[in-house]
This record gives structure tokens, C-alpha cells and sequence, in this order.
């Protein structure tokens, strides 16, 4: 995993201009950052990158709250309710998006919608994947019932049993949903593609994309925007796996 | 405490959609545009950034000429994404109003009906006159005779070639009327294994295998690629001369030795190997030209594709396509009488990556720059004459994809005779040109 991003980073640190390199290189003669100025100039990176946090600011806690109320409230329905919601939720799973993308573009467009974030940001709305869903289901299905009857008995309604006992026990399916959710909306392209038209609005998959057509001998500078949109990715990764290392640590060395 | 909670996520959630939709309400929506008369139009194209900028100056520069007739210039990256949009886009009843594609794509729009044909507008103008354009554009782009959409470039495969490698092996540059074998004779002197490891390093030529690139020596040959060029209903590649020609393109890898080896195409391409200076001599269109003006290691230029037996050539062309169902169609002619006029036309040409369609500003400075490379550019105007038209059916695109499977096959894997190669495409592609008849 670590050596295509090894070549990334030193590949964006070739100079510009010139013929592409015939195999990758460790450390570019002359490196530079130039291609990051030029990245920057050529689209407007820095504005995609706001563009893409907002989107991802939005949809990434919406993700969360929707999929993990869905799923508690799914530990409270009979069993038989749940194992059919469960079925339904896997079919759901198996429907290919580019089946419902007219579809939901009829939609947008008759709301007036079409060209704005809400596209975006709209599968946060059902939780962006039925396997979120089913996520917190399993998980809290896995937590004792005695917890939520004396949560019931101090008087604590079903908001406060899913709120304040049920997530603060899930944490680490919290951290992995919300890190799915953000690579989801952080690498969609399709969406901003087919939806937005203005380009002050674009995300950065997109101008990715644009910097992916230069010519050859600016390769480098494409390299350079991969980076940039690589960065929040492998930092949220970083950041995310101290909580599983402390899990699994904690489980295994300390007996817990 | 529990009403709270629920007070805080219904107010997320209304927030989020309050604050996108209010995003969203201040300007129009794509192709919705239209909606409004007099409102902004939306001009989809594709390309690199500098082909990007290059439509951004040229609708600064109407913007400015026109005040109070916006553009909005909708970006695509690539072909594909293009197509993605503009499937989207007539599917979900919001087409951009103008869009540019290529002769090979725009059939499928062009059978549905879903293009304005724009014959009878070009037929009023006070700006633009049909004897201003190359008439292999615009009759690329007719239907039934109509002309449906206005050709923005033309271009034609060529050879670019590296003088210093032809200098070092004093091997005699490429004359005006050189022939396919000629070409092969010098590929073979290029063809070198400079250090000896018994590997080729320095290949001849570099070519792609594909419909678009064997086309032009099929009809060179005097042979045809399918049976009728307005209403085809299968290649004709099985038979002499057409056949012959085949033959001759795939010996290339396996008889003369001069071309890279699939894995080496794979691992660096045609433009790259060439820019490196390990290709003597290239097929590409005009596209090339910009990336190899970043080359200061040699000199190079350009020549005319090697006869067979005649002159030929394939054409490369876009055009601005209107939707029939956009509601600006006199905004848009308008922009379009701008955009193909000499002021825009100058404006993309500078770009240095396409060739104009309109005669005067292709045969300017503007395109022929004499301080730029290559020096023998001309090559691109004077093989306009003998150059033609694929058969644009609604299922080209199609067509072309499995045609280049089996041309790759037949290059590189599996050596067979041009007659076997005819048949095999002929096969693979029969269904196809039946459900464009449909």
C-alpha cells in the first residue's frame, strides 16, 4: 500500500514540462515543489477542497445519526420485523446506483436542486448504504438487554437509550462508519459529475480529473493534486487506527 | 431529553438541505437554463485545461462583444465523462443547450432526433456562409443531407518524426509523396538495440492498433472499410485490396520487427517513447502536438501519412451540437456565429491542439504560427483534401470498441493473415451495424 503512495509524493516533485520518466524514481533529479503552484493554478484546487469538506462536513455526521438511530431502532422492533428489514436491506444493497441514477436526476432536476450540494449530500439522508444500517444493527444487537432495562427503569426514553448508552458502547463502529462514509463522499465522482455544471462548485474528484488530462510532461503536476486529495484520506486512515489499536490492545494484553 | 435529541437531528437535517438549496436557488440549473427565455445558455465541452481556458477566453471575449447573453461553459474532462453527462442530461429532460462532440459520438444523438439540425440557420446567416468551412467537416455532420451540427475542427492523422534519429542512422527524412514501404525501409534502420543486450530499445514507428489508425491505408490501398458509407451494414475488410492492407499493418509487429511489443505499448505509449526519443516516427493527430513543443532533447516535424497507392487520410473532427429541446436556440446560434467566426476561431486555434474548420483562420498565423514547431505544419491543411469521413452509424462507438479488440489480437497475439483479421471484424461487428439499422 505504502510504495503507489511513495510514488506519488516523489513523482509530483519532477519538475514540470518536462518527458514524462520511463520508470519511477525514488527522488527526482531537481525536485520541486512547482507542480504544486502549478496544480493550484491550473484548477482551482483550493476551492474544490473547501467544496469537498463541506460536502463531507455534512453528509459524514448525518451518515452517523441516521444509521446508528436506524439501527437501534431496529433492535427494538420483533425479531421477525427485523430479520424482513434485514432482508430488505440486502436487497437493497444489491441494486446497482448507475440503475437509479436517471432516476434520481429526474428528481433533483424537477426539485430545482440540480446543481447545488444537495445531491451530494442527500444519501446521508438514508444512512448512504443499507450496510451502515445493518452496522449498528449487529452491534447493538451484541449489547446486553439488561443495560437499556435499567436505563427504562431510571426512566430514560428511547432517544436517551440510543444516545447516551447505546453509541458511547459502539464507539469504534462510529469511527468506521463515519471514516467509510468520509472516503465514500471524499473520492464520489459520479454525483459531483453528473449534477453540478458550475465549475466554482466542483468537488475534487472532479478537478482531479481535469488535472488527469494535461499533457504527459505535466504529469507531475496531476501527481501533485493526487496528493492533495490523498492527504485528508490517509489522515483520517492515521487517525482512525489508534482506536482499533487501543481496542485491540486493550483486549488482548490487558485482559479486558 | 429524548425531544431534544430529536429536535437537534431534524434541525441538522433541515439546516443541511436549507443551506444547499439556498446554494442552489440563486442560479439556474443545467440545461434548466433554458427554462427561461433570454436566460444564460450552457455550452458542454471536454479537453485538457488548456483546451478549458482556451473556451473560457473565447466566452470572456463573447461576453464581452454581447453584454447581457451569458454563457456557462460546463466542464468535462474527458470523453467519457462527456458522454456520462450528456446521457444523464437527454434522459433526465435537462440537456445542455450547446454541446461539442465528435462525428464518431454524435450519431446516437443525431438518430434519436434529439439534436436541432442547423443547416437552415447556417443558410440565414449574415456571419457565417457554408464555402467558409473545410466541406469534409460539414459533411460529416449531416443527416439524411441536412446538416445537423457545425464543425468546430478538422484534422487528419500524420507522422511525426525525430530528425536527430534519422540524422544519426543517415537515413533520408520522409518526402512529401513517400510510400508505405518506404516507411517501413526506414523504420527498420531506426528499429536498435543501442546497448547491446540483445533487447530492442530504439523502435522505428509507433502506432496504435485500432479502426481509426488502419482506416486511412485501407483506402490508400484503394480498398473500402464497409459496404456503403451512408448506410453501412458490415465491414469489407476480407477481400482485396482492403485485405492487403491489413496484412500490411500487422506485419509491422510481426514480419518487419519495427514496432514495440504489447507489454512495452502497455508500459509506455506512443507519445511518451517519442518524446523520450526512443520512437523515430509516431501516428498521431494534431492532439500531439502541444505535448511534443515540450521536447528541447532533439528536433523534430511532421510529414503526411505514406501511400500505399493513393492519398488518403481519416478525419478527426468535433462540432457544437444543439439540443433540440433547449429553449435558447437563437442565443445559442448566436454564440455559435461568434465562436466559429474568426474572432472565436482565432481564440481556440491558439490553443496549438486542433485545427480550425473555418478555411481563413486555419491558413492564418494564427494556426500556421512560424515560430512554433513543427515547422512543416502546412502537412495538416494539404492533406485535408484526400482525407474521409468513418461511418458515423448510431452504434460507432460500439463498433470501434470491439474492431480495436481484434486489431490488438491480430497485431500482437495472434498472427494471422489480413483476410482471417477482415472476417474476424466483420464477424465481431455485424450485430452491431444491424441494430444501428434498426
Amino acid at each position: 500500500m505504502v510504495l503507489p503512495l511513495v510514488f506519488m509524493v516523489t513523482g509530483s516533485l519532477r519538475p514540470p514540462g518536462q518527458p514524462p520518466s520511463r520508470t519511477p524514481e525514488l527522488l527526482p533529479q531537481n525536485a520541486t515543489v512547482a507542480s504544486y503552484d502549478l496544480a493550484f493554478e491550473t484548477v482551482d484546487l483550493a476551492r474544490q477542497i473547501v467544496n469537498s469538506l463541506i460536502v463531507a462536513g455534512i453528509a459524514v455526521p448525518l451518515t452517523v445519526i441516521v444509521a446508528s438511530s436506524a439501527g437501534f431502532a431496529m433492535t427494538r422492533l420483533s425479531r421477525r420485523v427485523a430479520t424482513l428489514l434485514q432482508a430488505a436491506s440486502l436487497l437493497a444493497l444489491m441494486v446497482p446506483a448507475t440503475a437509479l441514477l436517471v432516476g434520481r436526476f429526474t428528481i433533483f432536476r424537477t426539485l430545482h436542486l440540480t446543481n447545488t450540494f444537495v445531491p451530494l449530500v442527500a444519501p446521508a439522508l438514508i444512512a448512504m448504504s443499507p450496510f451502515y444500517v445493518l452496522l449498528y444493527y449487529w452491534s447493538f444487537r451484541r449489547l446486553p438487554g439488561e443495560l437499556f432495562d435499567a436505563a427504562r427503569l431510571e426512566g430514560m426514553g428511547l432517544t436517551g437509550m440510543w444516545f447516551r448508552v447505546a453509541m458511547p458502547l459502539v464507539r469504534p463502529i462510529t469511527v468506521a462508519v463515519a471514516v467509510l462514509a468520509f472516503v465514500l463522499t471524499w473520492n464520489d465522482f459520479l454525483d459531483p459529475l453528473i449534477y453540478l455544471s458550475d465549475a466554482d462548485r466542483f468537488t475534487l474528484p472532479l478537478g482531479l480529473r481535469l488535472l488527469a488530462q494535461l499533457d504527459r510532461s505535466n504529469q507531475p503536476v496531476f501527481l501533485a493534486g493526487a496528493v492533495v486529495a490523498t492527504l485528508p484520506v490517509v489522515g483520517a486512515f492515521l487517525y482512525v487506527q489508534r482506536f482499533f489499536l487501543g481496542e485491540s490492545r486493550g483486549a488482548g494484553w490487558l485482559g479486558r | 431529553m429524548h425531544r431534544r435529541s430529536k429536535l437537534v437531528v431534524a434541525l441538522v437535517v433541515a439546516c443541511a438541505l436549507a443551506l444547499f438549496a439556498s446554494c442552489g436557488t440563486a442560479t439556474t440549473t443545467p440545461g434548466g437554463a433554458s427554462a427561461e427565455a433570454g436566460a444564460s445558455i450552457d455550452l458542454l465541452v471536454f479537453g485538457s485545461p488548456e483546451e478549458i481556458k482556451a473556451y473560457r477566453s473565447l466566452i470572456g471575449s463573447y461576453e464581452d462583444h454581447n453584454p447581457g447573453s451569458p454563457v456557462r461553459l460546463v466542464e468535462a474532462s474527458d470523453r467519457a465523462d462527456l458522454l456520462t453527462r450528456l446521457g444523464t442530461g437527454f434522459s433526465g429532460g435537462a440537456p445542455p443547450d450547446l454541446f461539442l462532440i465528435s462525428y464518431r459520438l454524435f450519431g446516437q444523438f443525431a438518430s434519436r432526433g434529439a439534436l436541432e439540425p442547423l443547416g437552415p440557420r447556417l443558410h440565414s446567416s449574415k456571419v457565417l456562409e457554408e464555402s467558409d468551412f473545410f466541406p469534409i467537416a460539414l459533411d460529416a455532420f449531416r443527416r439524411d443531407g441536412e446538416l445537423v451540427c457545425m464543425p468546430q475542427n478538422v484534422s487528419s492523422l500524420v507522422v511525426y518524426y525525430n530528425k536527430d534519429l534519422f540524422a544519426e542512422a543517415g537515413v533520408e527524412l520522409p518526402s512529401e509523396d513517400w510510400t508505405w514501404d518506404e516507411m517501413v525501409t526506414k523504420a527498420k534502420r531506426l528499429t536498435k538495440d543501442t546497448d547491446g543486450d540483445g533487447k530492442t530499445d530504439q523502435f522505428g514507428l509507433g502506432v496504435e492498433p485500432s479502426v481509426v489508425r488502419v482506416a486511412p491505408f485501407v483506402w490508400s490501398n484503394g480498398g473500402e472499410l464497409v459496404d456503403d458509407p451512408t448506410r453501412p451494414t458490415r465491414f469489407t475488410l476480407d477481400a482485396p485490396p482492403s485485405s492487403a492492407a491489413l496484412q500490411d499493418f500487422t506485419d509491422l509487429y510481426f514480419v518487419d520487427k519495427v514496432i514495440p511489443d504489447e507489454t512495452s505499448f502497455e508500459s509506455e505509449d506512443n507519445e511518451t517513447r517519442f518524446t523520450n526519443g526512443r520512437a523515430a516516427m509516431v501516428m498521431q493527430s494534431r492532439r500531439s502536438t502541444s505535448l511534443f513543443r515540450s521536447i528541447n532533447a532533439f528536433d523534430w516535424d511532421v510529414a503526411a501519412l505514406p501511400l500505399m497507392k493513393k492519398p488518403a487520410g481519416v478525419l478527426h473532427s468535433d462540432a457544437y451540437c444543439l439540443a433540440k429541446s433547449s429553449r435558447n436556440h437563437d442565443a445559442a446560434w448566436r454564440f455559435l456565429e461568434f465562436a466559429l467566426g474568426p474572432q472565436g476561431a482565432t481564440i481556440v486555434a491558439r490553443s496549438g491542439r486542433t485545427v480550425p474548420s473555418l478555411i481563413s483562420i486555419a491558413s492564418s498565423d494564427a494556426f500556421l504560427d512560424p515560430n512554433a514547431k513543427p515547422a512543416n505544419s502546412r502537412v495538416f491543411l494539404d492533406t485535408i483534401p484526400t482525407i474521409r469521413a468513418l461511418p458515423a452509424v448510431s452504434t460507432w462507438p460500439e463498433i470501434e470498441d470491439a474492431a480495436d479488440v481484434e486489431i490488438e489480437v491480430a497485431l500482437w497475439r495472434t498472427p494471422m493473415t489480413g483476410t482471417q483479421l477482415g472476417k474476424r471484424l466483420d464477424d465481431t461487428s455485424r450485430p452491431l451495424f444491424e441494430r444501428a439499422r434498426r
